[in-house]
């Protein structure tokens, strides 16, 4: 990857992660919003610490290696916390939040316990070998809860703009993700290929960051106008 | 009783759907990661 690029993407990264909590702090949703901010802000230290590893040993360096899917893996844990936070607070009213922390707690166990399963049969070391397979499950489990819970939201029309559109925001980032995907199988070769894994990485905290500047959390909206309309 | 028979095949249900995603996504693929979260360049897969 060209070097001024990738700078110039992390550089747009940091400070979209910067005014996402600096715009929650103002406008007094940091706690509200506590464990997007701690994404957030576990994403801007991870991306320092990985820059600097960068810097230091370069882009092939076991170093680099290590630290980036370490940091990967812890960060994949905190989005899907993030993502239970979403959800706990859709099915807040119906008192059902206890259920999402049990279903949370299960399918977290549920998932490093299949991942064990998988890399417990590997000879290389495992607990980088953990790391990665933990983060690849974990990345798919948040894709179909993501998708689970905009189901819910159209289902008990969920009106909290700031809720729907951060909930939106996440499928969007998953669903792109699995498109990077698509795109880097059918066109391994091309370096602009390269580039769309950390340009998405920008997407979310710019994402959420426009919504938390643009709406209150008394804005309404309703999310059935989002669905295609039958003619 | 039922409620929690429920959570435990709701979690079941996630777990057992999203693993079969992945086996369908990874399967045909030969590219070495799906997940990466920041804004930092995803270091070459390891042979």
């Amino acid at each position: 990857m060209s070097d001024f690029f990738g700078l110039a993407i992390w550089v747009v990264g940091m400070v979209a992660g910067v005014c996402f909590v600096t715009s929650n702090l103002i406008r007094g949703s940091f706690l509200k919003y506590f464990f997007l901010n701690l994404y957030v802000l576990l994403s801007m230290f991870a991306d320092l610490s990985r820059q600097y590893t960068l810097r230091v040993f370069g882009l092939n360096s076991d170093q680099y290696y290590y630290a980036y899917y370490y940091t990967d893996c812890l960060l994949t844990i905190a989005l899907f916390v993030a993502v239970i936070s979403l959800a706990s607070r859709v099915f807040d009213e119906l008192n059902l939040v206890k259920y999402v922390r049990i279903v949370a707690i299960l399918l977290l166990l549920g998932t490093a316990g299949f991942s064990y399963a998988v890399v417990a049969q590997s000879s290389e070391r495992l607990s980088t070998s953990f790391a990665n397979e933990l983060s690849q499950n974990l990345y798919f489990v948040g894709l179909v809860l993501t998708y689970l819970l905009w189901g819910a939201v159209l289902k008990l029309k969920e009106t909290r703009t700031r809720l729907v559109q951060m909930i939106l925001s996440l499928g969007l980032y998953f669903s792109a993700y699995a498109g990077s995907y698509a795109l880097l199988n059918l066109a391994p070769k091309y370096e602009v290929v390269q580039y769309l894994a950390p340009i998405l990485g920008c997407f979310l905290p710019i994402s959420w960051a426009l919504t938390i500047m643009r709406y209150t959390e008394d804005s309404r909206l309703t999310p059935a106008r989002l669905v295609a309309v039958p003619r | 009783m039922s409620r929690k028979l429920g959570v435990l095949a709701l979690a079941l249900g996630i777990l057992v759907g999203a693993m079969e995603l992945k086996t369908l996504v990874t399967n045909h693929g030969k590219a070495a990661v799906i997940m990466a979260n920041g804004v930092s360049p995803v270091p070459p897969p390891r042979l």
